[in-house]
């Protein structure tokens, strides 16, 4: 190889894998929509805890009954949150089962090692970012239906709108990072593949 | 007719380890492909084609032996180089086409131009190209599902041909396909190899693959029995 020719090298950028990983989730939305659900209400359980805790202070400082969510509840969405990340490694691990032949093609093609993490891990993290938003949302509905009940739909006028906010950044970047997090494994594994087995491996 | 040596294959050798006992898939192979010329590789399922392509196309590694192209070692190759190897040097085509079933053709097309650093839309305009030339200018946003078999395989052969490779290695391409579409594809081989210059490595057993090649390797037990001019 001449030097003019390793001047060009092989590139496959952030843009390229959210690109490809959008195709992804958008054309095989069965599997996809699977992960965000499992992240969503993951995130969900989450948003609602901390926004019912967060109405139910503001309830109190308007004069209000000192009422809060339990300790055991925050154990729960603990665990819930966990599993929903061993779920989206297993969804993960299954897609790269399937795409073997293709990691395997696109090796051939010219990418490399990194190329195919980034991709998996780019996939995942979109979807992690729609399903912290779906779970947000899900999680107003939950904590305005909770405290409702509790202590009247006319105290959640008090809602605290900067805690709100500062709420869906969290949950959304939260989301987005437990999904990276578990699409760990699952990416590694493809990455590594070798581009021969992978081609000849039979699903 | 004669030509510059492109690919030097010298005393190669590959074992593979299963379960406890080595099998040599390879075994001694001395091979010289010029510039430009169609070789096909025939042989018996076991007998050390793929195995011969996998080294080629550096997708593996001799245990033995140094495989030269273009008068480098691609054993001495880091996976950058690897990669880059493999992205403009080599274009790959399946017996199964291999297509990404999510992108269309045109989009399966640009894939190699994404590796090799093209810009997206000048990667797209170069596709749509590759695929008109190959009688497919009214197939550029169908999915490869949408497709005939014999329309994925010139879609794979636009796509091996993206980054404009000096050499085209064809693995049974046209195994999955009925005689004319067959014919269609051999063709079509052959006119890029003679049109472009491409040197065409095709491991088969269509006869009129064959029959079409400069010269014919036949491999036995992974050894060359023997090497035919066509």
């Amino acid at each position: 190889m001449t030097n003019a020719e390793q001047d060009s090298r092989v590139q496959f950028g952030l843009g390229d894998a959210a690109r490809l990983g959008y195709d992804y989730i958008i054309r095989r939305f069965n599997r996809a929509s699977i992960n965000i659900a499992s992240i969503a209400l993951g995130i969900a359980f989450l948003s609602t805890l901390l926004m019912s805790d967060s109405l139910y202070r503001a309830y109190a400082l308007a004069g209000g009954e000192r009422l809060g969510v339990e300790t055991y509840q925050y154990w729960l969405m603990f665990v819930a949150l966990i599993v929903s990340v061993v779920g989206i490694t297993n969804a993960m691990l299954i897609t790269v089962f399937e795409r073997y032949r293709e990691i395997g093609t696109m090796k051939c093609l010219g990418a490399m090692d990194r190329h195919i993490l980034l991709l998996f891990l780019v996939e995942s993290i979109i979807q992690g970012f729609a399903g912290g938003l779906a779970g947000y949302l899900l999680g107003l509905i939950g904590a305005v239906l909770s405290t409702g009940f509790s202590i009247g739909f006319t105290a959640i006028l008090m809602v605290p709108i900067a805690e709100f906010i500062t709420l869906l950044l969290g949950s959304v970047a939260l989301s987005m990072v437990l999904c990276g997090v578990a699409t760990l494994y699952p990416a590694y594994r493809a990455a590594k593949l070798h581009p021969v087995e992978a081609l000849n491996y039979e699903l | 007719m004669s030509f510059d040596t492109i690919i030097q294959i010298e005393e190669i050798a590959r074992e593979y380890e299963m379960g406890g006992s080595k099998i040599n898939a390879l075994d001694g192979v001395n091979l010289e492909i010029g510039r430009g010329e169609y070789v096909s590789i025939v042989g018996p399922s076991g007998s050390g084609k793929t195995t011969l392509f996998n080294l080629i196309g550096g997708l593996d590694r001799p245990t033995h032996g140094v495989v030269y192209i273009d008068g480098v070692d691609i054993s001495k190759l880091d996976a950058y180089e690897l990669a880059w190897l493999r992205c403009r040097k080599i274009g790959y085509i399946f017996q199964t086409f291999n297509l990404i079933p999510v992108l269309t053709a045109t989009e399966n097309v640009a894939l190699p131009t994404v590796f090799a650093g093209v810009p997206r839309d000048e990667g797209l305009k170069r596709a749509e190209k590759i695929l008109t030339s190959v009688g497919l200018g009214d197939r550029l946003h169908h999915k490869p599902g949408e497709l005939s078999a014999g329309q994925q395989q010139r879609v794979a052969i636009a796509r091996a041909m993206a980054n404009d490779p000096a050499i085209i290695l064809a693995d049974e391409p046209t195994g999955n396909l009925d005689l004319n579409t067959g014919m269609e594809i051999i063709d079509l081989l052959h006119g890029l190899n003679k049109s472009r210059g491409m040197t065409l490595i095709a491991a088969t057993h269509d006869l009129k693959m064959i029959k079409a090649s400069d010269r014919i390797v036949w491999m036995r037990d992974g050894k060359i029995e023997k090497i035919e001019r066509g």
